[in-house]
């Protein structure tokens, strides 16, 4: 079982209308592995973050979670393999007006019965969970503020508790660091390593990233991805030069 | 020419119409006989009589029963006296029982077919107004009180026995309808039942008819029509008496009548004037099919003579009551 | 009242920036109290009603309620009597039109007077603000009356003339388009304005060029709204002489013709349907993302740019042009007698002679308080129902929930006709009829059902207003940003986890406001449902209209506007305690 890929995407196309987003990709990730996804703008990282927790479907090819095809399933049990899918958003997708512990308990709706989620609205539930995750990442005074009140880099260790509270087997991340300045992005790199370490060795990390010497710092693997199409796949130390200059080379020099 | 007017106007307010729905336009000009068209109608019969410069006579009325005929019935009746004055009438809809007295009493509406209680808010508004006409059916009118079979109330042999109508729900008509709330409003008084009497406060169900199927559902107890209506609705099947049933009919009083702004039109028309749309009123005769008609949907086998003072006891009680302030 | 629309208080900036600086636990405390006193007031409205104390249902009467829903199936089609219907929905087309374009330029003038920025750039100071304090709250005593009222009350000094049902429509309606008209203004952003005035422009200038363009498109976009409600109250209006369809629904209702009936109401639905619908496509067509765009802020909505108008094109164009033709031929139309505006003097005399201190005072007598106290009850219980109810139809009436590929449904799905369709067409058909049907008829066909107290008439309302909630819910679902939601679906959250984490958090306060504005409208209409039994205020009203007791109507009048100034004040504060 352990050789078995937790994330598998078999000849997947994705067309936007007439655009192809990602064209005919093939992509296995191990259990524990650290991946980063780097290219251009455009190249369809989004994209395939966006495929790898079922928000998007596939125009052709099938994508593979925990071993079972994300697109073939519907309802309960597509929601079930779903819970072991977190993402952290470039917008983070917080619920503005609900307070710090919704949010972070919005990590438990998986799990929880209906009737659970809404008295937890009114006697919040698991506190002592939610405080944990908050308190690691530095926000345990938080807990029972308006989130659309805190600063942006707070509502993004928010939605990093969230997934924390969700506990997955794979954290989707993307552009974590995409408006944040230089000196806080190694911060907030560390940040989400860390937090994907404390859940388990075996915590898949996949995150879409600008930054090389970001993705070579804290990730094993890099895969460069350009007009929809794996360029490279490589461990992140056999990543040089040459390979970035031609993923990001303008149109009119490739 | 003017089969080619009409052509035009009808195309016209088609094609506007259509562009509303999708641009938001709105119809146009429209000809027709509908509902203020029946004015329209009125007014073209007339121009044939007389010349356009005349004001027209305008007619009105109180729907107090069967009002979806009122269409048939004032265009029937606009025709009639259009020819029989020699002036252009218009008929106004209104349906509103203070819109038709405040409309009297400002001089929109010349002539008009009032209940006994609005008459006379409308006359003592407007100096000169005469009754003139009514039916026969009005010199003794009643109501009648009726009852949901399963309140426990019986048929009632004399006044007194509106006591039994103590501690139960009960329904008028429309809040200035003579036969559905004032005069039994009265006679409640003469037997000693106040309105809060009644368990909660009474109901103003708006029309004799909705009173009726109120009472028939149950709803309230208890309530009070017009024995016109009553009587009507029995005869065509559309009481469930094994429901409903009437518990005692009120001693007679007069009500409707045709009311007349006698000093504007006198003024307006000439001397006499008034005198002449009484006698028009007076000589519908049932033996002329266009005529019965008109009388049967009054409901009236003649039209006969009625003057002010007939109306003195209900003034009175409207007084007392409060529905009369001047 | 923005029966209206949330301009004024979703995104009043310095009503948000002061809340903003409260600290979250006063807030949070606010806002329980404001929950709690509207629990208190339900509880209390219940009470009042008789609830529990008295039978509710009346069993026997549920046939005959039967028979008028039985109707429904086969209205009155014959084709002299289609064609009357049709002939007077054009009439009252005809009405809303007329009062809608007379409402918004009361509106427009109004709404600038009574707006806090042209005060302060005109007065600057204390005065100017008691002034403007002063005018807003005269501006109530408009909207506190009924249009039916203003209808009779016209028709005493104008007489029997289509321009009474205009002015019916215009005055109340001008009064609350000015309201939410100078809440506009007073939430553009002043910059432009300040600029202006501090390089000694004059301020009437400074505020045609600064103020009114940015503020204009809102204006308009909220004047389709009115022409929604216009319509509806143009409905209700025939029976004083308005003709239209008004007029021929009370006929029908007068003598229970219930096939008759129905037809009426397919035709207040069609003409509803097709006017919702029209606006709503001219509204998106220019920029506006709903009637609700005014309640999101500004951030949502786009100004008329000349781009935009270019990008839409020749439709737009097309439906202005036919705006400008309809709106001259609708007053044609209507054949308003303008020289009857000569005799209004002396009529006016004639009411105001009745209406002095000393015949007024007098009718002032306690009695007026338990009376005063049903109506609040009727009107609380009415815009619960209508709020709680158009809160759950606004789900399945909204494009995005659960469509296909909507944030409720789960992404594998198929993309074809699905129950989702069918529920989204049924609540849409629903909520359609509910604000199409004048509240009167709901009142009558409920009373056979029920006995006479409060409660029927609440409901009645309840019904007629949710119609109109539901569809202005169902556009903040749509307009909800999605991203939350499919955040908390991708982590394979249930749907109704999804209504209570991502959708109510984020729309709750909006719908709240809404429903807190349109308590207002359901104060003003319990006028209209006087017939259960339990009428209050509004009893009293039709029944001093009807003996002509003037200074009666006064007194009950004036305790009615007190009654709408407290609901003004307590809505008001509530929906600042819900933000």
């Amino acid at each position: 079982m352990a050789t078995s890929p937790v994330l598998r995407l078999d000849s997947v196309s994705c067309w936007f209308g007439s655009v192809a987003a990602l064209s005919s990709v093939n992509l296995a990730i191990a259990a524990g592995e650290r991946v980063a996804l780097v290219g251009p703008s455009g190249a369809g990282k989004s994209t395939l973050l966006s495929l790898l927790n079922g928000s998007l479907m596939p125009t052709e090819g099938e994508v593979w979670v925990l071993a079972r095809s994300l697109n073939k399933l519907s309802g309960q049990s597509r929601r079930k393999l779903q819970r072991q899918i977190g993402t952290v958003y470039q917008q983070h997708n917080l619920v503005a007006n609900l307070s710090v512990i919704h949010n972070v308990n919005a990590g438990h709706l998986g799990r929880w019965p209906l009737w659970k989620a809404v008295v937890s609205l009114i006697w919040p539930q698991q506190v002592l969970v939610a405080q944990q995750a908050l308190t690691q990442l530095g926000l345990g005074d938080k807990l029972y503020a308006r989130t659309e009140r805190l600063s942006g880099g707070q509502q993004q260790r928010v939605a990093l508790a969230r997934v924390m509270v969700q506990n997955p087997a794979i954290v989707l991340a993307d552009e974590p660091v995409a408006s944040v300045d230089p000196a806080r992005s190694h911060n907030v790199m560390q940040l989400l390593c860390d937090s994907v370490r404390q859940l388990g060795q075996d915590r898949t990390l996949v995150v879409s990233l600008h930054d090389v010497a970001l993705a070579k710092a804290y990730c094993d693997r890099i895969i460069g991805l350009r007009q929809g199409q794996i360029q490279f796949d490589l461990p992140s130390a056999a990543v040089g030069e040459q390979q970035l200059t031609r993923l990001y080379a303008l149109e009119d020099a490739a | 020419m003017q089969f080619y007017a009409l052509c035009r106007r009808s195309v016209i307010s088609g094609l506007c119409g259509f562009a509303f729905l999708f641009l938001g336009g709105c119809g146009a000009v429209d000809s027709g006989d509908g509902s203020s068209e029946g004015t329209d109608a009125a007014a073209d019969t007339a121009a044939d009589v007389s010349t356009a410069s005349v004001e027209p006579l305008s007619i009105g009325a109180i729907p107090d029963q069967d009002p979806e005929m009122l269409q048939r019935l004032y265009s029937r009746l606009v025709d009639y006296l259009s020819a029989e004055l020699g002036v252009p009438v218009e008929y106004e809809p209104v349906t509103d029982y203070a819109a038709a007295v405040t409309a009297f009493k400002v001089g929109d509406l010349d002539l008009v077919w009032f209940g006994g209680l609005t008459g006379v808010q409308a006359r003592l508004q407007v100096p000169g107004a005469q009754a003139i006409v009514q039916r026969d059916i009005d010199e003794s009118f009643h109501s009648i009180f009726i009852a949901n079979t399963a309140s426990g109330l019986e048929p009632i042999d004399d006044i007194s026995g509106l006591k039994s109508l103590m501690g139960k729900t009960f329904t008028f008509g429309s809040e200035s309808s003579t036969s559905g709330r004032l005069m039994p409003q009265f006679f409640l008084k003469e037997a000693g039942v106040a309105l809060t009497d009644f368990k909660g406060e009474p109901g103003f169900s708006a029309s004799h008819d909705a009173t009726l199927k109120l009472v028939e559902a149950g709803s309230f107890d208890a309530g009070v029509v017009n024995e016109q209506v009553w009587l009507d609705r029995v005869a065509a099947g559309e009481v469930d008496e094994g429901k409903v049933l009437a518990i005692w009919q009120t001693p007679p009083y007069y009500n409707y009548y045709w009311l007349v702004n006698a000093d504007k039109l006198n003024a307006e028309y000439g001397e006499g004037f008034t005198d002449k749309v009484q006698t028009a009123l007076l000589n519908l005769n049932a033996s002329d099919p266009q005529q019965a008609e008109i009388l049967e949907l009054f409901g009236a086998e003649k039209f006969i003579e009625t003057e002010n003072d007939n109306y003195a006891e209900i003034e009175a009680i409207g007084r007392e009551i409060g529905k009369i302030n001047e | 009242m923005l029966s209206d629309l949330p301009t004024s208080d979703p995104l009043d900036p310095q009503r948000v920036k002061s809340l903003d600086a409260l600290p979250d636990s006063t807030r949070s405390h606010r806002r329980r109290l404001a929950v709690g006193l509207w629990i208190a007031l339900v509880i209390w409205a219940l009470w009042l009603s008789g609830l529990g104390r008295s039978p509710l249902i009346n069993w026997a009467g549920l046939p005959l309620m039967g028979q008028f829903w039985a109707a429904m199936l086969r209205p009155d089609l014959t084709p002299e009597f289609v064609g009357m219907m049709a002939r007077a929905a054009v009439t009252t087309l005809a009405f809303a039109v007329c009062g809608t374009v007379l409402s918004l330029g009361v509106g427009f003038v109004t709404g600038i007077f009574c707006s806090l920025v042209w005060w302060r750039v005109f007065w600057p100071g204390r005065s100017g603000r008691i002034v403007w304090l002063g005018l807003r709250g005269l501006l109530v005593i408009p909207r506190a009356i009924h249009e039916l009222i203003w209808g009779l009350l016209l028709l005493g000094v104008l007489g029997l003339d289509p321009i009474v049902g205009v002015l019916a429509i215009a005055i109340p309606f001008g009064a609350i388009t000015g309201k939410v008209f100078s809440e506009i203004l007073d939430e553009t952003p002043t910059g432009p304005l300040d600029a202006l005035v501090n390089s000694g422009v004059n301020p009437g200038i400074a505020f045609l060029y600064g103020l009114l363009p940015q503020a204009l498109p809102n204006l308009i976009s909220y004047g389709f709204y009115r022409f929604e409600c216009s319509l509806r109250s143009a409905a209700v209006l025939g029976v004083i002489g308005a003709g239209g369809v008004g007029y021929q629904i009370f006929l029908s209702l007068q003598s229970l013709r219930y096939e008759q009936l129905w037809t009426g109401f397919y035709v207040l639905i069609v003409l509803n349907g097709a006017v919702d619908f029209w606006s709503g496509w001219l509204r998106r067509q220019m920029g506006f993302v709903g009637r609700l765009d005014l309640a999101k802020g500004r951030e949502t909505s786009q100004p008329l740019t000349n781009d935009t108008f270019k990008q839409k094109g020749r439709l737009v164009w097309l439906a202005w042009g036919a705006i400008a033709l309809a709106v001259p031929l609708c007053f044609a139309y209507l054949e308003i007698d303008w020289s009857r505006w000569g005799r209004v003097r002396s009529l006016l005399a004639e009411m105001a002679a009745q209406v002095t201190p000393d015949r007024v005072l007098p009718q002032f007598s306690w009695s007026l308080l338990p009376l005063s106290l049903q109506t609040m009850a009727m009107s609380v219980l009415a815009i619960t129902l209508a709020g709680l109810g158009g809160i759950v139809f606004s789900f399945p009436a909204a494009q995005n929930f659960f469509l296909p590929g909507g944030l409720l449904r789960s992404a594998g799905e198929s993309r074809r006709w699905s129950v989702g369709h069918g529920a989204m067409l049924l609540a849409r058909l629903l909520l359609l009829g509910a604000r199409a049907i004048p509240a009167p008829i709901f009142a009558l066909v409920i009373l056979y059902g029920m006995f006479p107290s409060i409660l029927p008439g609440a409901l009645a309302l309840g019904l007629h207003n949710f119609g109109i909630l539901g569809r202005l819910m169902a556009e903040v679902n749509e307009n909800l940003p999605d991203g939350p939601v499919r955040a908390l679906r991708s982590l394979g959250a249930s749907a109704g986890s999804l209504v209570f984490y991502g959708i109510l958090p984020a729309n709750l306060a909006r719908f709240l406001a809404y429903g807190l504005y349109r308590w207002e409208v359901c104060l003003r209409e319990t006028v209209i449902v006087g017939l259960v039994g339990a009428g209050g205020l509004g009893r009293l009203l039709t029944e001093q209209l009807s003996g002509f007791d003037y200074s009666g109507l006064a007194a009950t009048l004036s305790v009615f506007i007190a009654l709408t100034m407290l609901v003004d004040a307590i809505s008001g504060w509530m929906r600042s305690a819900a933000r």
